[in-house]
């Protein structure tokens, strides 16, 4: 157990409850993901099981180890590679739009050549956007109410990665739309330019709607949410898998309703946790996206640059609100969306990115790593001179 | 306030945000958990879903010309739901409806039908299949007319349930070998077995929810598996040829009333198979397709006399012998050892020479030159056996092949009769379409090819993979010992064995073979006859084998039984394929090395004729048709595009040409002479009216 403890101590930096609420979260996910695709890999493996549970399992890894090796480098070099990896997406986006690979009736996945992965660059667009807007808000903080100068490039970036998000899948786009407005909100943006991004988002959201593929399904969904009668086919399974779950469940691998629910493994994984593990296990997680949450705030409070800080509760707040509106579909507190919950649910590639930002997350919580010399630009205490002068 | 702390400010209210979501997932669930909960739980057991599977199409075999050999159809069972109609509706109408039933299936009397159903009814039962038969579409649709059933599903209780079937538009034809499936739709033998994988698909699945009142619909909640429909198959078979086979065969085995036949026609150049048939009599005395002894193994057999082909081919690889050689068989018995050698001729053939030897099929004579020549050192002619490759599988696309068997000095049951044996066909084992292979090399210039008989599999008109001819050996002996093998495989038909299907029109080569049967481990009286061979056996364009098995009566050898099987076969082919036919050669001499004279004609012909000859030609216009001039040494083409409504300039044209123009402007046209147009009645460039006649003098 001391060896353990001493690796551990050794090894992993930062935060210590980030990675338990990470390692507990994430055998939790090995085992539902286990128990939903065993009907997915009847019909497609033929019946081997345990296809998906070595996939699923070798990209949980695979995410931890992204997130290892995230958390070992200086959280200020992100704000560069960040910005090359926004303009990088902007073609990928473009690309996965017009010629990607269709998975469920929406191009958003491009096959990377030789591994022959599937991949979403929305994933990488996201990730982009945070680390970025988190850059250019601390730049700006000293004059955030000049539009000209401080709002009007973040607003274009915002827009143009919205948009191009939801040509392909408008959930992803709103709520990183959302989860934007929240970041302008907490650097210090003023209200009324807030309210100026939304009004963006709002013709933003038209035009995609107007031009992408996914306007009719996303009208109807939210036409089924709003006319409440009609409860859809999937919400329907996923209200008997909650109601059945009961307090305690009916335990791991018992589920029913893992036949009947589409995507189990990803859009509804919520409900088969509730399902087999109860309410005390839905609230268990939902207590663990909360801690997470109240970590990376922690970080941010911790950091003595507003970039850490923007940078933590920017990505904390991205991962954590994605999980929050999965689990808000699965109970019937939103229509339904195709998003996945980010740490439990069986995703490929964008597993890696969730465990990319987490490690981004920790490299803040455990402050500047001393033998970087890059500039400092940023911090607190830098302005507080500056002012001085 | 500080940047630092406005910013953790407003992280907080954030958090809160966050938090109060959380806290209305958690009243979600409460509410669902408790207030709906009853609600959901209820409708968890009444939802009645299923996972079904989706049957994927099988895909079709198609002949060599893209016609269909089996195809999979809709048809339908009957069943009825005898207690939905009311009696307003029952009553008055059921004893129509038995008599139509009846008198469709025509299987029971309508008060059969009428028992049954009345039956059913008061056992209120929900489901009655009322007949197995499996009806078509069409008439299905009629039966939907019928009293009671036209009321429809929800009234009448009519319910058809669909099975795909297999369908052979050709129905008996090739039957065996394009194969059947099973009712789970599998192929069970034939192409559809063999290839199976291919065209089977693969099944779907999807989710179904039970409708009120029966049936199932499909819920599409996008985890459906579609089905993967089946690939097509295309094979070799010929229809046209397939026919001519299967019913020469036929015809000649009700005759001889064998116990099976079998027919194998393959294209020498390609080693496609045009047709294969194979026919078993069944207790009454009927034909039928029932096991394809052409590949299969109990079509593995001793082959008598053809295999002598073979040991030929051995014995002129190894040594210089002689055509005319000669050997002498003595008075037709012989003994090696304490086994008796007999010939087919009573009181023997004395000396024969090599080629005699051949076409009189003499056993004794063969296995004299094999023993004398191979006797101290058996191996060496076993090793040319298997040089050629006659001792391994062919590989052939259908499964189930035959093995040959071919033993070496090494082999335990090898023994001292075994050479003179093996050398004409004996203790040995191969299919009618191993020996059509060896017949096929001879043929083909010595190239050994495997046969084929499926060419793709596609899917619509996309080829997913073809299959080639592929060469077994390259060369099966040398050119000298192929020129003496074909001249004695034509002698058998010109004056040995088989000259009772000699003709004049074309050249048969080939040789018979009749060999005793073994029953228990002795030779029997009964035989297995055959004849292998090709044709026109100057320029080979068919090999074929015929086998005919245990003909009864007094016609016993291949000559009299399987041959003339052969030449009918071979009669019909020569004359539906006209490619067959010699030229006449007259009317290909006449112009031959006269240099046609250009003077007009169609631009880009003209244009690749000359270029073709290396004439040197200009030109400076893009007109489709021109007349030629001479400038210095070349030609140089000039614009002759007809002008509308004016008389076109066809002189100098060939007739085709000239009719093309002539007629396109709408000029009815007389011709006179052959040759070139040399004079047209109407002067080029004058104004016409539709439908004028114009001449045209050709010369």
């Amino acid at each position: 157990m001391n060896t353990i403890k001493d690796w551990a101590y050794r090894n992993l930096k930062g935060d210590p409850v980030i990675w338990f609420i990470v390692f507990l979260l994430s055998m939790l996910s090995i085992l539902v993901v286990y128990s939903s695709t065993g009907s997915l890999a009847y019909k497609r493996m033929g019946g081997d099981t345990e296809y998906y549970l070595f996939k699923h399992s070798a990209l949980v890894l695979l995410s931890l180890l992204a997130m290892w090796i995230a958390h070992k480098i200086d959280y200020r070099y992100y704000s560069k590679l960040s910005l090359v990896a926004l303009w990088l997406s902007v073609p990928l986006l473009l690309f996965t739009w017009q010629f990607g690979t269709n998975i469920n009736e929406a191009s958003r996945w491009i096959t990377i050549p030789l591994i022959n992965q599937a991949f979403q660059p929305s994933d990488l667009a996201k990730l982009a956007l945070v680390v970025t807007l988190a850059s250019m808000l601390s730049r700006r903080q000293k004059s955030i109410a000049d539009f000209k100068k401080a709002i009007i490039p973040m607003l274009v970036w915002i827009g143009i990665i919205c948009a191009l998000i939801a040509m392909t899948n408008i959930s992803t786009a709103v709520l990183l739309f959302g989860t934007c407005m929240l970041m302008l909100f907490i650097g210090r943006v003023p209200m009324k330019y807030l309210a100026m991004l939304a009004l963006i988002g709002v013709v933003a959201g038209s035009a995609a709607l107007a031009l992408g593929q996914r306007a009719g399904t996303a009208l109807s969904r939210i036409e089924h949410f709003i006319d409440s009668d009609e409860v859809p086919f999937q919400a329907k399974q996923a209200y008997i898998a909650v109601a059945t779950g009961g307090l305690t469940g009916k335990g791991p691998g018992q589920s029913d309703q893992r036949n009947y629910l589409p995507h189990p493994y990803s859009d509804f994984v919520f409900a088969i946790v509730l399902e087999e593990y109860g309410m005390f296990g839905g609230l268990l997680v939902l207590s663990l996206y909360l801690a997470l949450l109240y970590r990376g705030m922690k970080a941010a409070a911790q950091s003595d640059r507003a970039y850490g800080g923007l940078l933590s509760a920017g990505l904390s707040f991205a991962l954590v609100m994605q999980a929050m509106v999965n689990m808000g579909v699965a109970v019937g507190l939103g229509p339904i969306t195709g998003l996945p919950l980010p740490l439990i649910s069986m995703g490929g590639t964008s597993q890696l990115f969730t465990g990319l930002a987490l490690g981004i997350i920790l490299s803040v919580s455990r402050g500047e790593i001393d033998d970087i010399g890059s500039q400092v630009t940023n911090s607190y205490s830098k302005e507080r001179v500056k002012e001085a002068a | 306030m500080s940047i630092k702390k406005a910013i953790l400010l407003r992280v907080r209210i954030a958090f809160m945000l966050v938090f109060l979501f959380s806290a209305g997932i958690l009243f979600r669930i409460v509410t669902i958990q408790y207030v709906e909960g009853e609600k959901w739980k209820g409708y968890a057991e009444s939802m009645g879903l299923q996972v079904m599977k989706v049957n994927a199409t099988r895909g079709n075999i198609y002949a060599d010309d893209g016609s269909l050999l089996a195809t999979s159809l809709p048809f339908y069972r009957l069943a009825f739901d005898p207690y939905l109609p009311a009696d307003e509706l029952y009553n008055p109408h059921i004893d129509s409806l038995c008599y139509l039933l009846s008198s469709y299936f025509d299987d029971a009397s309508p008060m059969q039908y009428r028992r049954k159903i009345d039956r059913a009814r008061r056992g209120r039962r929900r489901y009655l299949i009322l007949n197995r038969q499996e009806v078509g579409y069409q008439d299905k649709k009629r039966m939907e007319r019928w009293p009671i059933f036209r009321e429809g599903r929800l009234t009448g209780g009519i319910i058809f349930e669909k099975v795909e079937k297999r369908f052979l538009p050709f129905s008996h034809l090739g039957y065996r070998t394009i194969g059947t499936v099973n009712s789970d739709n599998r192929g069970v033998v034939g192409l559809e077995y063999s290839f199976n994988r291919q065209l089977a698909g693969e099944n779907g699945e999807a989710l179904y929810q039970r409708m009120a009142g029966g049936g199932w619909k499909p819920v599409y909640d996008g985890s459906e598996v579609r089905p993967k429909d089946g690939y097509d198959i295309q094979t070799t078979i010929n229809v046209n040829l397939q026919d001519v086979t299967e019913s020469a065969l036929l015809k000649h085995l009700q005759k001889h009333r064998a116990d099976y036949g079998v027919a194998v026609l393959m294209e020498v150049k390609t080693g496609e198979i045009k047709a294969i048939s194979n026919l078993s009599r069944n207790s009454k005395g009927e034909y039928y397709e029932r096991y394809n002894y052409a590949v299969g193994s109990q079509g593995a057999r001793e082959p008598g006399s053809t295999f002598k082909l073979a040991s030929m081919i051995a014995l002129m690889e190894d040594s210089n012998i002689g055509l005319n050689d000669t050997v002498d068989t003595g008075d037709g018995v012989m003994k090696f050892f304490n086994e008796t050698m007999r010939d087919h001729k009573p009181g023997g053939y004395g000396v024969l020479t090599v080629k005699e030897v051949f076409e009189k099929s003499s056993n004794i004579g063969t296995a004299k030159l094999i023993t004398k020549h191979f006797g101290d050192n058996p191996s060496r002619y076993t090793d040319y056996l298997k040089s050629i490759g006659l001792d391994k599988p062919l590989g052939f696309q259908m499964v189930g092949e035959g093995l040959p068997y071919i033993k070496d000095p090494t082999d335990s049951t090898w023994s001292g009769i075994s050479l003179p044996w093996i050398s004409h066909g004996y203790e040995l084992k191969m299919t009618p379409l191993q020996t059509l292979t060896l017949y096929n090399a001879v043929a083909n210039g010595g190239k050994m090819i495997q046969p084929l008989i499926v060419k793709a599999v596609k899917k619509a008109n996309k080829n997913i993979e073809r299959y080639e001819p592929k060469v077994l050996n390259p060369k099966i002996c040398s050119k000298e010992t192929l020129r003496k093998v074909r001249l004695m495989l034509e002698g058998v038909v010109e004056r040995g064995t088989a000259s009772n299907i000699h003709n004049e029109k074309y050249k048969i080569a080939g040789k018979t073979g009749t060999a005793k049967k073994v029953e228990n481990g002795r030779y029997t009286n009964a035989y297995y006859t055959s004849f292998a061979g090709y044709f026109p056996a100057d320029k080979p364009q068919y090999s074929c084998i015929v086998v005919i098995d245990e003909p009864k009566g007094y016609q016993i050898y291949g000559s009299d039984v399987a041959a003339p099987v052969f030449k009918e076969i071979a009669d019909k082919i020569y004359a539906l394929e006209t490619k067959l036919h010699e030229e006449l050669p007259e009317q290909r001499d006449q112009y031959a090395g006269i240099f046609p004279l250009i003077r007009s004609g169609k631009h880009d012909e003209l244009k690749m004729i000359a270029n073709e000859l290396g004439i040197s030609n200009h030109s400076d216009t893009e007109a489709t048709w021109v007349t030629t001039d001479v400038v210095n040494h070349s030609v140089f083409w000039e614009n002759n595009e007809p002008r509308t409504e004016r008389i076109p300039d066809v002189r100098g044209m060939t007739l085709r040409d000239a009719l093309f123009v002539l007629e396109n402007m709408g000029l009815k046209v007389s011709v006179e002479g052959r040759g070139r147009v040399a004079t047209q009645s109407l002067l080029p460039g004058t104004r016409f009216a539709r439908g004028t006649s114009i001449k045209i003098d050709l010369s």
